[in-house]
Order: structure tokens, then C-alpha cells, then sequence
């Protein structure tokens, strides 16, 4: 089937969510909570845009918007870009220090309202990517906690986690790189818990933390890996050429 | 010759007392040798709960009022035994006279009860009772009938969610009838919150078997097996009065493996509340019924379609579930006779506040909120100017007194930026700060929120801090057009119906009372007298009768002046700005000032 974004046709399948055809057509939407590995949540509003479907223009997030029937969208009409900018706005109330928040009011020109004052402090705005992160690739380690104005991301009692391997899904999903994630040169330091660092056999780089590497071991039944990735293909080279050699 | 003693149990009464009163009746009339056959039953709440323990008498039609346990003695040996009242626990109409039947009474005369019609007449922890009074009677006839058939008449009634949104009861039946996914789902919403609202507690606990038998119609029709009822878990008396009626239910072989007999199965079970009021929203209800947090999700595809567990589930409200047996028995188009062209059936109200006859109502829909508050409600207590009423809970608005004629029903509160909602009503005088009303829905929806999307948790914590600045003295002259900018922003691009519907409380109080908003930040100064912060209280002395009422009332101890006739004086310095002196007083001689000039 058929839709129309910005005057532009596009085909898409009916079900397809909103967001995945307008970037497929080159449309740009801005999103903050949305990651192409893990399910949309809508959380964060941003990428709100405006649909009619023979009903009256009504606003929706097209990360999680199947669509369902020929319709017209719009990603940047009067409306959006209000909507949107008071939501980038609200943000940045949410999470003053983020430069990506920052940028972004610049961007799509979020309105100051200086008469709301900031949360005191801190880069996050509790979108829950991380949350989605840990559930579905690592341990579940931290969750939201709380709601509404006293929401927040934790692990449980705000106390080091007893399940948490240190992979650092959570800090790399981020979209305000608001997890801090410490490492020297044999540590890594996340969520109150340090790890001990496992480098590779061969080269030195690093592979993971060792609670890290054993999950992932246990998950496939095979032993924890000692060599990184180029070092590993290295050496299944080395054993062709030594078997199929000349 | 066989009496019934009914002594309401319903939460209001046993915490005055009603247990203790009817253990009474039952010593007093147990192992005599009275002429008088006598059974004692505890029912549900009669809905008059200022004015419990209320106990009735039947064949003799005489209902008591404030019974206590040193009234046992009196009412059996006068009315039980003599068939005389009681005169003084009976109650004083508006003209003053005693009256003995409910009907008499104007809080019950002009009521129509459907969805409450068993409530105080049953014990609820009996279903012999319930069927007795023709419970589950319409089960019977839905089991001889079709999916189809079953759903022709819900449409037929023009039935709509009595939870708030009014979708049409028939067309969400309709749509999960249709799909053929399953296992299906049936599930009642019993987890209501809004502050000051207790409908659907009552029918949860005074009249179970309605509810599990409005569900039991609904698997059949559209061929669930199994069912939840969510219930908060504040209401105690409710979750056990459920689980009790399932388990009766399921041993008299009504529910469970085969429902009255046939080859249908229906296992129920209830699910206890984790105590937020957004998990009132279906998704999120859903969601933690499931076992996960209490969030929303976009409700792009309907729940109907994807519910539990991703499987068709039909969710009502507990209201539209009581009234479904009636309309399988009597049919959809003999409902749809009550209330109006497009709100068929009645509707249960809340009535609280500043009004003189509180409790819960039930009158048909397109009743004026005259009616409501002046004919049933008696009028404004001490007989103060009316000045709005609170309608639907915190997601509701505020309806100012030129309103009073408009009928109630789903659309046309809607119109005017209010909504009928679930069924609160909280009546406020002159003495209420529409400013201070807009904060306390919006600190409540502030806390309550769940806060996964930005709008509704960032947008309410900066409505909370301006609405407070303003109740506080700090508001600023462009705080309102701000205020509007937010309202739109939640009502578009908040997640949930709980987000949209949040900004209603500011936005009504804006439209109607924005002069109150201009005069706390223009002026510094609270009309009514609420926001401590910006009201003095002054005596005036021509009004001042010095009866020192005023005096003695004052926690501070701040009131000067002895004597008959000289007018007392407040010294403001001093004063707390409880408004105790201004409840005191029968004169209306303190009156708020602004702390201008203090």
C-alpha cells in the first residue's frame, strides 16, 4: 500500500511502524528513545508527527504507529514542530547538562521558557532504553524505579547489583550518554560495581569483564572466549593455512 | 409473622459501628420465645454513609438512621415486636418531619437504582441471597443463547463504559467476539481512584455476584474461559467479598467447570491492585495483571485486540458490569427506554463535598446537576453560594454555578472540557480556591503519573511548581498563557488517556475562574481565603455580634476583645490563617482580605 509523507508517496506493508518507511524514503525524524534492536516504546515523544487518515490530522509517535490504511503524514508541520519543540524543551529542563538535548533544541528550535527551572543536575531523561537493554540482552540489572515526578533509573535499593556483569549495554544504548562508565586498565566501574577486565590472549585488547565473557559462555555452552575477534580469525586462518597450506 | 432486620455493613457504616450493632440485633433476638420470626442480614452500603449506621426493617418499611448498640434494645421491642417507630432515628426531611420509609427520604425518593438495585437489600456473602432477589437468572438465559444474540442486546441497550471513556459496551464486545485468537480474556476494572469517588467499591462489596455474572455473560458471548478482576488493594472489604462470592459461585457449580450445568468454562480469580492510579488505564492494568510495571502502552492497536498477554480481552468497568444481567433479562431496548438520546441507562454518582446529603447516588442519565446537587444533595451546606462542581475525577473539570442546568451524560460535560468520568461529583462554596483545587488535582496526577512519556512528568512537575508559586504569592503575569502552552502540549503528545486528560482541572478553572488566578498574582490576594500565604482574615464590626464563637475556636489564641456586643479582633501578625474563626462564625463577620499592607 500506499502513503503520502511530506507529499512524497511511499509504499510500505500494512503494520509497518511510521517511523521505519519515512527513514526508509530518506524522511528524517528525530527519535531519542528509539533503538532498530529492541521493540519501541514511545516513550520520549520526539518523533512525533502529524497523521490524517480521512479523520482530521491527529498526532501520533511513528516509532510505534503501525500503519494501518492509506494516509497523508506530515514529520514537520506547524503543529509538529511545536509539539516537538516543547517536548525537546521539557527535555532539557529534564537533562541540562546533555549536549545531545542541547543540540537538538538548537536544531529543531525549542523554545526556552526560562521561567521552569532545571532538574538540578545530570544528563538523563529516563527514556528507559537502558532499562529495555539490560532486559532483553544482558541480566536485568536495573529497572525504572518509582513514577511520575520521582521516576528514575536504578538498580534495586540503589545498592551495587548482585546480577549486573558489567557489559555496558545500558551506557552504550544511551542516547544522553547519561550512565557513567569508568575504566583503567584493568577495571571497569558501572553502577557501583568495579569488574575485572579480561584482555585478549594475543593482542591485549580488551574483551570484556570476566562475569561478562561467562554469561555469554554459558548462554552458547562453550568455553569463555580468550581472543578477541581479529586475533580469533587470525588464528582459524593460521589452522586452514597449516591444514590446506602451499 | 417474619421480619428482616437490614443493618448496612458497607465500609462507612462498620467504621461507625454497624457490626457491633447487628450482633446486637442477634443476641437480642436470638433463643427467645419472640412471636416474631426474625432473620438479620448485613448487607452493602445503602450509600447514605454520613448518616450510618443505617438499619431497615422489613415488612414495616422503617429505615434507622445513626443506630448505635444502645438502640438495639428500643428497636426491637418497639418496631420488631410492636411495629412502632423509633421516632427519633428516623429521618428529618427538609421540612422537618420524620420520615419512616426510604422513599420518604429525599436523598432516596428521587433516585432510580439498577446498577445498585440489590444493594442493602442482600447480605452479599450470600448467593442463596442474590438468587433469591433473580441473580444470575440472565446467565441461565445467555447460556441459551448466542454469542450473537448476546451482543445484538448489549448494543441494543446502548450500554456505554461506565469507567469514564463511554465507549459503547457492544462494540468492544462485538470486536472480541469476532476474532477468532485464542484463549480471549474478560477482565473488570475495579481499580478506581480518582480522590472522593467510592461507586464502584460499593457494588464490589455489596453485591458481588452482579459482577462475576455481567462477566460470566461476557465470556460466553465472546467464548473467554478465563477471567480477572483487578481490584485496588486498599479496598479490603471488597477483595474478600469477591473471592468469597467465586468461590460460592464455583462450589454451587454457577461458575468454574461448567457454568450452571453446561459444557462452558469460566475460572475467575482476582488480582490485587498495586496501589497506582494510572494502572486504572486498561493497558496499564494489563500490564501489571501480566506482572509488570504499571505502564501504558500506545493504544494505536486496542486492547480488545491486543490485551492480555497479547490475546482479545474484553476490559469493563465494574458499573457496566453490574448492569449487564438486567439488560439480558429485561432486553437491550427495554434499558435504553432510561436516560438520553445517546447515554442510555442510568448512572451512579459520588455526591461529596460542601453539599448537605453526601453519599452515592443513582439516578438516570440527563439528570441535571441541579438535581443532583439540590434536590438529592439538599443544596450547599450552611446554605453558602454554590460556586462549581468537581466532575470526573482529576482528569474531570470544574463546572461554575451557570452550568447548574446542564444534564449529565457522556457528551455534554465533554463539550464544556469536563467529563461525567467515573462518577465523582465534589460540590465546592464560595470558600473553595479554584486556584488551590487546580494544584491539588495537579500535585495528585504529578505523584500518580507513571512517568514513562515526557510530557505528562515533565509538563506536570512544572504545572505543580507554577500553580504552587501562584497559590504561594510568586506567580508571575505570563504564568497563564504558560500554563495553556503546557496543557496543549500534554494534551497532544502525552502517551495515555491518564496524560491528555490531565491538563482538564487547569484549563476548566482557567476558563471559568480566571479572574481568581488574576487575583492571586495581580493582587496578591485568594478570593476565597484558601492560600494562606496571600489571605488575612479581618472581623468586620458592624457584623460582629461579639458572641466570641470566634474566640474560642482559634487553635493560636490570636483573637482579642471580651463582652457581649464588641466586636472582636484578629491580630493578623500572629495569626495562622486557619480560617477556624471564619468556620466559627454564624455572623459572616470574618471575611478574607489580601495580606496587602500587613
Amino acid at each position: 500500500m500506499n502513503i503520502t509523507i511530506n507529499g512524497k508517496t511511499c509504499t510500505c506493508e500494512k503494520g509497518e511502524f511510521l517511523l521505519e518507511v519515512a527513514r526508509r524514503n530518506g524522511i528524517p525524524i528525530p527519535t531519542l528513545c528509539h533503538h532498530p534492536a529492541l521493540a519501541g516504546q514511545g516513550s520520549c515523544r520526539v518523533c512525533l508527527v502529524e497523521v490524517d487518515e480521512g479523520r482530521g490530522p491527529k498526532i501520533v509517535v511513528s516509532c510505534v504507529y503501525p500503519i494501518q490504511r492509506e494516509c497523508t503524514v506530515e514529520t514537520d508541520s506547524e503543529r509538529v514542530r511545536r509539539e516537538r519543540g516543547m517536548v525537546l524543551a521539557l527535555l532539557r529542563k529534564r537533562a541540562p547538562e546533555s549536549r545531545r538535548i542541547a543540540g537538538m533544541c538548537r536544531l529543531y528550535g525549542a523554545p526556552e521558557l526560562p521561567r521552569l527551572t532545571p532538574a538540578d543536575t545530570g544528563k538523563c531523561i529516563l527514556c528507559g532504553l537502558c532499562t529495555r537493554a539490560c532486559t532483553e540482552l544482558s541480566v536485568g540489572a536495573i529497572s525504572t524505579v518509582n513514577r511520575g515526578v520521582l521516576k528514575e533509573i536504578a538498580t534495586p535499593y540503589h545498592e551495587p547489583s548482585t546480577v549486573c556483569v558489567g557489559c555496558g549495554a545500558c551506557a552504550n544504548v544511551c542516547p544522553t550518554e547519561a550512565i557513567p562508565l569508568t575504566e583503567t586498565a584493568e577495571t571497569r566501574t558501572i553502577w557501583g560495581k568495579t569488574f575485572q577486565l579480561v584482555r585478549c590472549a594475543s593482542c591485549g585488547r580488551i574483551l570484556g569483564t570476566r562475569e561478562e565473557l561467562e554469561l555469554a559462555a554459558k548462554r552458547c555452552g562453550q568455553e569463555p572466549e580468550t581472543l578477541c575477534e581479529r586475533c580469533r580469525k587470525a588464528a582459524t586462518a593460521q589452522i586452514l593455512a597449516d591444514v590446506y597450506g602451499d | 409473622m417474619s421480619k428482616t432486620v437490614l443493618v448496612c455493613c458497607g465500609t462507612g457504616c462498620l467504621a461507625n459501628g454497624s457490626k457491633k450493632v447487628a450482633g446486637a440485633f442477634r443476641q437480642l433476638l436470638a433463643g427467645t420465645d419472640h412471636q416474631v420470626e426474625c432473620v438479620v442480614k448485613e448487607t452493602g452500603c445503602n450509600g447514605f454513609c454520613e448518616n450510618g449506621p443505617l438499619v431497615q426493617i422489613l415488612p414495616d418499611d422503617i429505615t434507622y438512621y445513626k443506630v448505635q448498640v444502645q438502640d438495639v434494645g428500643e428497636i426491637v421491642e418497639k418496631t420488631i415486636l410492636a411495629g412502632a417507630p423509633v421516632e427519633r432515628l428516623l429521618y428529618k426531611n427538609d421540612a422537618g418531619q420524620r420520615v419512616r420509609s426510604q422513599q420518604e427520604n429525599p436523598f432516596y425518593a428521587p433516585q432510580m437504582k439498577v446498577a445498585l438495585r440489590n444493594i442493602g437489600k442482600i447480605e452479599p456473602s450470600s448467593v442463596e441471597d442474590y438468587m433469591a432477589h433473580g441473580g444470575y437468572r440472565a446467565l441461565k438465559k445467555a447460556l441459551t443463547m448466542t454469542g450473537e444474540e448476546i451482543v445484538r442486546e448489549l448494543e441494543a441497550s446502548g450500554l456505554r463504559g461506565r469507567g469514564g471513556a463511554g465507549f459503547p459496551t457492544g462494540t468492544k464486545w462485538r470486536s472480541a467476539m469476532e476474532l477468532e485468537r485464542f484463549p480471549k480474556y474478560v477482565a473488570c476494572n475495579g481499580d478506581e481512584g480518582d480522590p472522593g469517588a467510592f461507586m464502584d467499591r460499593s457494588i464490589l462489596e455489596g453485591d458481588p455476584h452482579s459482577v462475576l455474572e455481567g462477566m460470566a455473560i461476557c465470556a460466553l458471548a465472546i467464548r473467554a474461559e478465563e477471567g480477572f478482576l483487578y481490584i485496588r488493594d486498599e479496598y479490603g472489604l471488597a477483595v474478600h467479598n469477591v473471592q468469597e462470592a467465586i468461590a460460592q459461585a464455583e462450589a454451587r457449580g454457577i461458575l468454574g467447570e461448567h457454568i450452571l450445568g453446561s459444557d462452558r468454562r469460566l475460572k475467575l480469580s482476582v488480582v490485587r491492585g498495586g496501589g497506582a492510579f494510572v494502572c486504572g488505564e486498561s493497558t496499564a492494568l494489563m500490564a501489571s495483571v501480566e506482572g509488570r510495571v504499571g505502564e501504558p502502552r500506545a493504544k494505536y492497536i486496542r486492547s480488545v485486540q491486543r490485551g492480555l498477554w497479547d490475546c482479545p480481552t474484553v476490559l469493563n468497568n465494574v458499573e457496566t458490569l453490574a448492569n449487564v444481567p438486567v439488560i439480558l433479562e429485561h432486553g437491550g431496548a427495554e434499558f435504553a427506554k432510561l436516560g438520553t438520546e445517546r447515554s442510555k441507562g442510568t448512572k451512579v454518582f459520588a455526591l461529596v463535598g460542601k453539599v448537605k446529603r453526601t453519599g452515592l447516588v443513582e439516578v438516570p442519565m440527563g439528570a441535571t446537576l441541579r438535581h443532583l446537587i439540590y434536590d438529592i444533595g439538599g443544596g450547599v451546606k450552611g446554605n453558602r453560594p454554590f460556586k462549581a462542581v468537581q466532575t470526573g475525577g482529576p482528569s474531570g473539570g470544574c463546572i461554575p454555578a451557570d452550568m447548574l442546568d446542564l444534564p449529565v451524560d457522556f457528551d455534554t460535560l465533554k463539550a464544556r472540557g469536563a467529563m461525567m468520568g467515573s462518577g465523582g461529583m465534589i460540590v465546592m462554596d464560595d470558600r473553595s480556591c479554584m486556584v488551590e483545587v487546580a494544584r491539588y488535582y495537579i500535585k495528585f496526577l504529578s505523584e500518580e503519573s507513571c512517568g514513562k512519556c515526557t510530557p505528562c512528568r515533565e509538563g506536570l512537575r512544572h504545572m505543580l511548581a507554577i500553580l504552587t508559586d501562584i497559590c504561594e504569592g510568586r506567580g508571575q503575569e505570563s504564568d497563564l498563557e504558560l500554563l495553556e502552552q503546557l496543557c496543549d502540549t500534554l494534551e497532544d503528545a502525552s502517551l495515555c488517556a491518564l496524560g491528555k486528560s490531565a491538563p482538564n482541572p487547569v484549563r476548566t478553572t482557567l476558563k471559568y475562574f480566571r479572574d481568581e488566578y488574576e487575583a492571586h498574582i495581580k493582587e496578591h490576594r485568594c478570593p476565597a481565603g484558601v492560600c494562606t500565604a496571600l489571605t488575612r482574615f479581618v472581623i468586620n464590626p458592624d457584623k460582629c455580634v461579639g458572641c466570641g464563637a470566634c474566640q474560642r475556636a482559634c487553635p493560636a489564641g490570636v483573637i482579642s476583645g471580651s463582652g457581649k456586643k464588641v466586636p472582636r479582633v484578629i491580630d493578623n501578625t500572629r495569626c495562622i490563617v486557619c480560617g477556624s474563626c471564619r468556620e466559627a462564625c454564624r455572623f459572616d463577620a470574618v471575611e478574607a482580605k489580601g495580606r496587602a499592607g500587613l
